[in-house]
């Protein structure tokens, strides 16, 4: 049972592929970036501001546990906002390409990257 | 030898129970567990949801629910520094790893770098990572475990790991991981159940206003106290709170057991889902382990600090058995008695999913792929596993006896995730992202990081703090946490062994890899059946 051989160069190269990646990376970069910057900004704060992060906001509620708990409610949104994008947009472009690679349509990558050689000189 | 002190009858009938139900598991589990994907990936068959429960009982250890309890009990705000840190992480390996292990791999982490890298020295370099990071991190819970079951239930510290040891092989051995995963399925519905019950009697005490709980909390101090609401109490040290944070988020990508969980799900999707599943249980977790910490300083106050032993492991159970109506009363001894068990299957959910993360990577990695060049039967590979398991089990069971109950385990645990932050996280990363990095690459950066991490760590005044060292460390090295210099080594070496080699040309190349782990096509398909 040999693995089936696909030209994954051609497909690396297809419209198709690229919109996934670009779709995707538009995404996943700036969140990575933004959530590091935050949780490490946090760290920052607690190490060098310790007299900020221990005034308090009401009675025993600190300003360094409100912000603990922003950090809370940032996982689970940029999670949230993750897990809809990939069902909505990223699953159907993969599908799309899966699809293309598997289903016996060998002209079709030929077809659509010529179509678009014109526009993406190699 | 003396085996037992003073019995807990209670705790003993509930082991007894959480023991005959994980068991019984392992029994049903053992028929789906003779090839090698079932015995290492459950056949592919966990649907997402159960993945995420699975993966929140293999990353909620022992150290998560009564070590940060305890430091939050001693530290207040410091201790709830790694609350945030190891939750946090799982943004990491959601945007940065978890589909794309799923897609491209097989069984391990050298899986993924020897898709595109050569097969040999890259196998060698991610099975020194694992390897690496599983026995700090099992040494460890193994100590951990002895430390408790002595304290909570009167067993002995020898006997109470060999005890843990042997059914954490019996899982393994007999059950795989369909046995780890549901043991660990079962660990985290009882740690959420037991936090959660917890949590609301604490805050019923309080008439449920977290503030008030915040303020009995503060005021709950004597004039000598280490309790803080603001930070620095713990970490005094700046570069060491950041040191700290940075391995602690990007720690978690590099955790073998975690990883390897990706590969028992049907696809990414689901791999993406079980993702979300674990966000969300630990971090509803993490949140609960304020009520607990804060909680066990608001009613067991400055003399409760004694009673919780070294590093606050204890402030969880005092405070159940104080929840319950007080030590030697029914209802405290059963409350203690169900909060010790819960902690128990923790322990035991952790260490199985550990050595079987482990008995992969020498299995699978080092001798069917290294020493037998892929020439050996399924079944001999999952033979090699079963020993692998057994062997790494005994040597765990005996360094922890032989180190004791002296061996500082949130130290291990901290050297754990620095390794993997440091060796696994770069290369993995760089593998599947970076177009042009090769084997040297991987074996420097590897190298750098396992290496830094240790020698930062042996340098560190928390090993030569002891009472005959005067200046701490022998070079002056001030910080505990090595990540902050180790994290970088790690990536310049996999930086530097690329850019100064002349190799070209791996096997396969990276648009295999890359259309691979970004669209699943050609990804490893689960069983079909049952």
């Amino acid at each position: 049972m040999g693995e089936p051989v696909y030209d994954y160069e051609r497909i690396e190269r297809s419209p198709e592929f690229q919109e996934l990646v670009r779709k995707r990376r538009s995404f996943v970069l700036p969140a990575t970036i933004f959530f590091l910057a935050y949780y490490m900004g946090f760290i920052l704060l607690t190490g060098y501001a310790e007299d900020f992060m221990a005034s308090s906001v009401y009675e025993g509620l600190t300003v360094g546990y409100c912000l603990a708990l922003t950090q809370f409610v940032m996982v689970f949104v940029l999670g949230i906002m993750y897990l809809r994008r990939a069902d909505r947009d990223y699953d159907p472009l993969a599908q799309k390409v899966v699809d293309m690679a598997e289903g016996g349509e060998p002209g079709r990558f030929e077809r659509e990257t010529a179509a678009t050689q014109a526009e993406v000189p190699r | 030898m003396r085996l037992f002190a003073a019995i807990n009858v209670e705790a003993v009938v509930i082991f007894a129970i959480v023991l005959s139900v994980t068991l019984g598991i392992t029994y049903w589990a053992s028929k789906r567990a003779s090839s090698a994907v079932g015995f290492y990936a459950a056949g592919r068959q966990i649907t997402g949801a159960q993945n995420g429960l699975a993966i929140s009982g293999d990353y909620l250890s022992a150290a998560s629910f009564l070590g940060i309890a305890g430091l939050i009990m001693l530290y207040g705000f410091d201790g709830f520094l790694y609350s945030i840190g190891f939750l946090v992480a799982f943004l990491t390996v959601m945007f940065l790893l978890a589909e794309r292990m799923r897609n491209a791999g097989k069984f391990t982490i050298a899986d993924v770098l020897a898709f595109r890298l050569r097969e040999r020295p890259a196998r060698t370099a991610a099975a020194i990572g694992t390897l690496a990071v599983v026995a700090f991190y099992l040494i460890a819970q193994m100590v951990g475990a002895g430390v408790l079951i002595q304290a909570l239930v009167g067993i002995d510290f020898t006997p109470a790991v060999i005890l843990t040891g042997v059914f954490m092989l019996c899982y393994v051995v007999f059950g795989g991981m369909v046995a780890t995963t549901w043991v660990q399925i079962i660990k985290a519905v009882l740690l959420m159940a037991g936090i959660t019950v917890m949590s609301i009697f604490v805050l019923g005490k309080v008439g449920f206003n977290p503030i008030e709980l915040f303020n009995r909390a503060e005021s709950n101090t004597g004039p000598e106290t280490t309790f803080s609401l603001g930070p620095g109490t713990f970490l005094a040290n700046p570069i060491d709170t950041v040191s700290l944070g940075l391995a602690l988020v990007l720690g978690t990508a590099g955790l073998p057991h975690i990883l390897m969980r990706f590969f028992t799900v049907p696809n990414a999707k689901a791999a993406r889902s079980s993702v979300v599943w674990a966000m969300f249980l630990i971090g509803f977790f993490y949140l609960l382990t304020t009520f607990i910490g804060f909680g066990a300083r608001a009613f067991l106050g400055e003399a409760g600090v004694a009673a919780a032993g070294t590093g606050g492991n204890l402030a969880a159970p005092n405070l159940a058995a104080f929840l319950g109506g007080g030590e030697g009363t029914f209802g405290g001894d059963l409350f203690l008695a169900v909060i010790a068990g819960v902690a128990f299957a923790t322990i035991l959910a952790v260490v199985a999913g550990l050595v079987l993360s482990a008995s992969a990577a020498v299995s699978h990695d080092v001798w069917s792929n290294i020493i037998r060049k892929g020439k050996d039967s399924e079944h001999e590979e999952v033979v090699v596993a079963k020993i692998a398991a057994l062997s790494i089990g005994a040597i765990a069971i005996i360094v922890a006896v032989i180190g004791g109950s002296g061996l500082n385990v949130s130290f291990m645990v901290g050297l754990a995730f620095a390794v993997a932050a440091s060796a696994n996280f770069p290369a993995l990363l760089l593998a599947l992202t970076w177009r042009r990095f090769n084997t040297t690459g991987a074996v420097t950066g590897v190298l750098f990081g396992v290496i830094s991490s240790i020698a930062l760590v042996i340098v560190s005044p928390k090993v030569w703090a002891g009472a005959d060292s005067v200046t701490g460390s022998p070079i002056g090295w001030e910080l505990a946490n090595p990540g902050i210099v180790s994290i970088p080594l790690g990536f310049i070496g996999c930086w530097l062994g690329t850019v100064l080699s002349t190799e070209r040309g791996a096997e396969r190349t990276y648009h295999e890899l890359y259309v691979r782990s970004e669209t699943g096509l050609g990804a490893e398909k689960a069983l079909v059946g049952r």
